[in-house]
């Protein structure tokens, strides 16, 4: 033992009396290394995401809202395939439906299909009539069977009945001759038909049911749940791939203008400052007037493979993406910039750097790692605010034009008939404010989560 | 830190906003292909005579500079197409527009913040308990409506079905056609004044000077309100500056759903009919409105602050 | 003994020994016994503070000592009722005065506050509220425990105090903000605003941990003059041992929420009696060590309070670590007149003295 030794007194504590004895020598030789190392009993240790996920599953506001924005996903992106409306196609005589009603066609063709038919073709349902130019030019598959056939007149406002237990098994019946009361056809027209369809036939698709409207009808006869799936479905994707944006812009501008320092920086940052005091709106509403005409001319020329890609998503949605990677990277710019600088004070980044690692792989490899949290809360929380301002130009009738729908333009078809078919305005505002709140408290959620500063 | 000094300097940079914000509204309007008297029926001819007469056919940068020099003067030129001919200040200005959209605009702010300050320091105080759940979920939702959704909502529930307030407000008359128009435009920035009250507060109070008052043997109440929440006003006044933007943007369509014949209204319309003159002096006017309020945040931060070296900010 | 008594001894310039001699007779001003305090946490529940007694006298400085974790502040802060969620105070007794603290209501508590007792902090940057002034803030600390005092009086009050501390021009400084202040003159005002209301204990968490070092000394050369004035006790929460030396009378040693080693100054420097306190001594650097010496460290890391050894928490770092050590916690032992230790060793010689003894 080292040291000077001096005591003279040794006592315990008197509530702590020790029995000499109770202790063997052996209690008193030297412990080994090992006993020494297994005393510290390593508790297994959290990783950063693993601690965060379990910061982000407390949170039952979150979760809820996190599983409420799953259920719109599938409802938007996987809904679809399972009504039998789509979003452009007007069916005629299904005009100014409430939710869950039947038009008289729809009813007559409900009870054909509950009384005797196997399926139906009603002409006023879908789009046109039946004409024939050919022998067999029209086929139609029920079961096993083929039925070619071809019509010599025009069949308008007439439903063609396919009943493989009469004879002939395929009719047609003319809508003024449906009798409500008997709920039958006064007068029906047999349809020869053959097996074998002529080559070229078209194939009318059967309906075997009629699928309920269950948001109803616009004035055009178009579904609203079908137009609600894909307005959301709209909605998202610019709201997610404006986010993209203004993460790439914003992230990769920010980390060069920190990470540059000095006079770069200053300039960078007074380019920030001036866009960021412009008042955006203002100029958003200009730039969606502007960008119309010439980027309707360049989509028309469809000269180039990319004009061709964007002229599909449209003239809206194309000039809204240019008025974010315009105007709205500054914020994200502006917090990224702040962490890089936080971040290169700190010593590994240093260390890199005497290590000779280049700029841009100490941005890469240390920088954007260590802001990844920050990139994530932000991006998740411009989605909404991209969607919003999406809504709020397509409600100015700015932004997506028909027959393509956003949640933002479905409201604005519905707000000039809002007093009379309020349900029109109200199933997509409804939806639209579902997407940004639970999106906002994702958010939040992954805030809390993620950014070590607010640790509990 | 010379105060004078740094005010002129801010007032410097606002100037030279404006001078680029008219600058880039300018050269995008006149970026729209074809003129603005192009219509089916006219003939090369008379649009040329028609941009001969507004000077339509000269170089765009000089058509910017005579626009500036006659701005300088107070003449913000004629409209072309909305009201042809009427000077575009006796339009924003001698038409009540103007008086009428800031008249709403004010009393939203004001609703805004002597709501919203309060409710995030309610939330702050109570924080996990059941009153600041619920005004978490009120105030997200506040957020997360659309103001034109939020507005029709009411037009329908309080105008139509309960009939208590007036569908139309045109004159905004009575007191009760404000209520409507003001609420819906105050919602969205006071649910956000909420929300950033009550994370500013919490952040206050995990800070060491919290902790030294609460040393001090302070009330609970003293230790929030008088500690905590001045420091935690800073942010919420740094978020005037785009609280106002905000409203003028929420204007555009409140003004629209209740038919208030306000500038707002005014501007769409005016973007949708391309009438120049309209479109840039209202974008000067409602810029220099956010502009101002931007600089008088900027030296009301540095009031409340008395940390804040002023010319060093922003680096 | 009173205040003047003590002020007259000292200016006879006591030996180290000679106070702590006469402050041990002295009446017990607070008394801490069997302190445990655990934090609930997410990942468990960490026993920050795991059981330790200590009792301060009247006019006593006392040292607490520990590397960082090892529950010191917590323990400050539990006795201030200071102690913020998910700590919680889950076990033993805080008797001031007489009056046993931990049985306060939320008022009485307040009322002890800053009134009988205060404390300041390691950060003064930080400590204060930025947006009022010094004599703001001075004199609400002030007027909350005393309601009849002006406002004028409670000025007066307060350039007395900011006078006391050595701040100069102390009527205009009251004026001023704590950004115009610097870090010394920050912490002066700090100990001004703890010390108004004249409390009969402080205790000071670091208070010079963040302070330049010829601000530090000049820091501890006040806070000594002001302890002496005025008599109060002082618990000194540090981990720089210069700094114990420099202004206590007495010292705790505390590792991973438990008190290593007790003793007078000159009991721990002179004659430390836990391995513990031996390896703290042998990591700092003194003037008088010989040209060339090396600086010895304490090998291994603080342990994890999360699953602390079953055994001596400073087993696994501990050069004389020991079968028993690993099972078993050691008992305090008294090893000097008021000296005290935690270590198996003690039970080790007392074994072989008293098997020697029969042996003989």
């Amino acid at each position: 033992m080292t040291g000077k030794k001096a005591f003279q007194v040794f006592h315990t504590d008197t509530d702590q009396i020790l029995d000499l004895n109770q202790y063997a020598g052996e209690d008193f030789s030297q412990a080994a290394e090992d006993e020494k190392a297994s005393m510290v009993q390593m508790h297994k240790s959290v990783s950063y995401w693993q601690d965060a996920w379990r910061r982000f599953r407390s949170n039952p506001v979150s979760v809820g809202a996190l599983i409420v924005f799953i259920l719109i996903l599938i409802f938007s992106f996987i809904g679809p395939m399972f009504i039998d409306y789509s979003y452009e196609e007007q069916y005629r005589s299904s005009q100014k439906l409430g939710p869950m009603e039947y038009s008289p066609t729809e009813q007559m063709v409900i009870t054909l299909l509950e009384n005797e038919a196997d399926a139906v073709y009603a002409t006023s349902l879908n789009a046109g009539s039946l004409s024939a130019i050919r022998k067999g030019d029209w086929f139609i598959r029920q079961g096993s069977q083929t039925y070619a056939f071809h019509v010599d007149k025009t069949i308008e406002k007439a439903t063609l009945v396919v009943d493989s237990d009469s004879d002939p098994a395929v009719y047609y019946g003319k809508d003024k001759d449906w009798d409500e009361e008997t709920k039958s056809y006064k007068e029906v027209t047999p349809i020869e038909t053959t097996s074998e369809p002529a080559e070229g036939a078209q194939e009318l698709k059967l309906s075997k049911r009629v699928f309920p409207h269950v948001f109803g009808t616009d004035s055009q006869g178009r579904d609203l749940l079908a137009r609600c799936m894909y307005g959301a479905r709209v909605s998202i994707i610019i709201g997610v791939a404006a986010a993209l944006i203004v993460l790439i812009i914003g992230a990769l501008y920010g980390s060069i203008s920190g990470f540059a320092g000095g006079k770069v920086d200053f300039v960078m940052m007074r380019i920030v400052d001036l866009i960021y005091s412009i008042p955006d709106v203002l100029i958003v509403l200009l730039l969606q007037v502007v960008l119309k005409a010439p980027l309707q001319a360049w989509f028309d020329a469809g000269k180039d493979p990319v004009s061709r890609a964007l002229s599909t998503l449209g003239v809206g949605i194309v000039s809204i993406f240019i008025t974010f990677a315009l105007l709205y990277w500054v914020g994200m710019a502006r917090i990224i910039r702040g962490q890089v600088l936080q971040l290169k004070e700190q010593e590994f980044v240093m260390a890199a750097g005497v290590l000779g690692a280049s700029p841009g792989r100490i941005i890469k490899r240390h920088l954007l790692p260590n802001c990844v949290g920050q990139l994530i809360i932000q991006t998740c929380l411009q989605i909404p605010s991209a969607i919003f301002l999406e809504s709020f130009l397509s409600y100015l009738g700015l932004g997506v034009s028909a027959p393509m729908a956003s949640l933002g333009s479905l409201c604005s078809d519905a707000k000039e008939t809002f007093l009379l078919f309020p349900y029109r305005l109200l199933f997509p505002a409804i939806l639209l404010s579902l997407i940004v709140l639970t999106l906002n408290l994702v958010g939040d959620g992954l805030r809390d989560a993620l950014d070590p500063r607010l640790k509990s | 830190m010379d105060m004078l000094g740094y005010t002129l300097k801010r007032m410097a940079i606002s100037v030279l906003t404006l001078l680029l914000v008219a600058a880039i509204t300018f050269f995008l309007m006149n970026a729209i292909p074809g003129s603005p008297f192009m219509t089916e029926k006219s003939t090369p001819q008379q649009i040329a005579l028609a941009n001969a007469k507004y000077g339509l056919d000269k170089p765009l940068i000089v058509q910017f500079g005579n626009y500036l020099k006659n701005l300088a003067k107070g003449d913000m030129g004629v409209s072309l197409k909305m009201q042809e001919g009427t000077s575009v200040s006796k339009i924003l200005f001698g038409q009540g527009k103007f008086v009428l959209s800031m008249k709403i605009g004010l009393l939203a702010l004001l609703v805004a913040v002597i709501i919203g300050i309060p409710v995030g320091v309610l939330q702050a105080y109570y924080r996990g308990r059941w009153i600041d759940n619920i005004l978490r979920v009120i105030t997200t939702m506040g957020i997360a409506m659309p103001g034109f959704v939020v507005a029709t909502l009411c037009l329908f529930e309080f105008g139509v079905t309960l009939g208590w307030l007036p569908v139309q407000s045109n004159s905004l008359e009575t007191f009760g056609a404000y209520v409507m128009p003001v609420l819906t435009l105050a919602l969205n920035p006071m649910c956000r004044i909420a929300k950033l009250t009550r994370t500013s507060m919490l952040d206050s109070i995990s800070q060491d000077y919290i902790r030294t008052a609460n040393a001090k043997g302070l009330k609970t109440r003293v230790v929030l309100f008088k500690h905590a929440l001045r420091n935690s006003l800073i942010p919420v006044i740094t978020y005037l500056g785009p609280l106002t933007a905000g409203i003028i943007t929420g204007a555009l369509v409140v003004e629209q759903i209740y038919h208030i014949p306000g500038l707002g209204n005014y501007f769409v319309s005016s973007i949708l009919n391309r009438d120049y003159p309209v479109i840039m002096g209202t974008t000067l006017l409602l810029a220099a409105l956010i502009v101002i309020m931007n600089l008088v945040v900027d030296i009301a931060y540095k009031i409340v602050d008395p940390r804040i070296n002023i010319t060093k900010k922003g680096d | 003994m009173n205040n003047e008594a003590m002020n007259q001894t000292s200016e006879k310039k006591m030996t180290a020994a000679e106070r702590a001699a006469m402050i041990k007779n002295n009446k017990i001003l607070l008394d801490v016994d069997g302190l445990k305090v655990t934090f609930f946490t997410h990942a468990g529940q960490v026993k920050a503070v795991d059981g330790i007694s200590y009792q301060i006298h009247e006019h006593e400085v006392m040292g607490i000592v520990g590397e960082s974790g090892s529950g010191k502040s917590v323990e400050a802060y539990s006795i201030m009722g200071l102690l913020q969620k998910p700590g919680r105070i889950v076990g033993g007794k805080v008797t001031f005065d007489g009056e046993d603290l931990l049985a306060y209501s939320d008022s009485e508590k307040r009322e002890f506050r800053g009134n009988k007792a205060s404390m300041i902090f390691q950060n003064p940057m930080t400590c204060l509220n930025p947006v009022y002034t010094i004599g703001d803030q001075l004199m609400e600390a002030l007027r909350c425990h005393n309601k009849e005092i002006s406002k004028a009086e409670a000025r007066k009050k307060a350039i007395e105090m900011l006078e006391l501390v050595g701040i100069n021009n102390a009527d205009k400084r009251i004026d001023q903000y704590p950004h115009e202040f610097s870090g010394g003159m920050r912490q002066r005002a700090m100990i001004a605003m703890a010390l108004i209301c004249s409390p009969k204990l402080l205790i000071a968490d670091e208070p010079t941990t963040a302070l330049d070092v010829t601000i530090q000394a000049q820091i501890l050369e006040l806070m000594k003059d002001l302890q002496r004035q005025t008599g109060m006790a002082i618990i000194f929460i540090t981990h720089n041992l210069g700094v114990v030396a420099e202004i206590c009378d007495f010292v705790t040693v505390m590792y991973a929420g438990h008190v290593m080693e007790q003793g007078t100054v000159d009991d721990i420097f002179y004659n430390p009696a836990h391995p513990y306190t031996r390896g703290l001594l042998r990591s700092m650097p003194n003037l008088d060590d010989e040209k060339g010496k090396r600086l010895i460290p304490i090998e291994g890391t603080p342990v994890d309070l999360l699953d602390p050894p079953k055994g001596c928490a400073f087993g696994p770092r501990c050069e004389h670590c020991m079968k028993v050590c690993l099972t078993k916690q050691p008992p305090m032992v008294t090893v000097g007149d008021d000296h005290k230790s935690a270590c198996w060793l003690h039970i080790k010689e007392m074994k072989e003295l008293s098997s020697g003894e029969v042996t003989k």
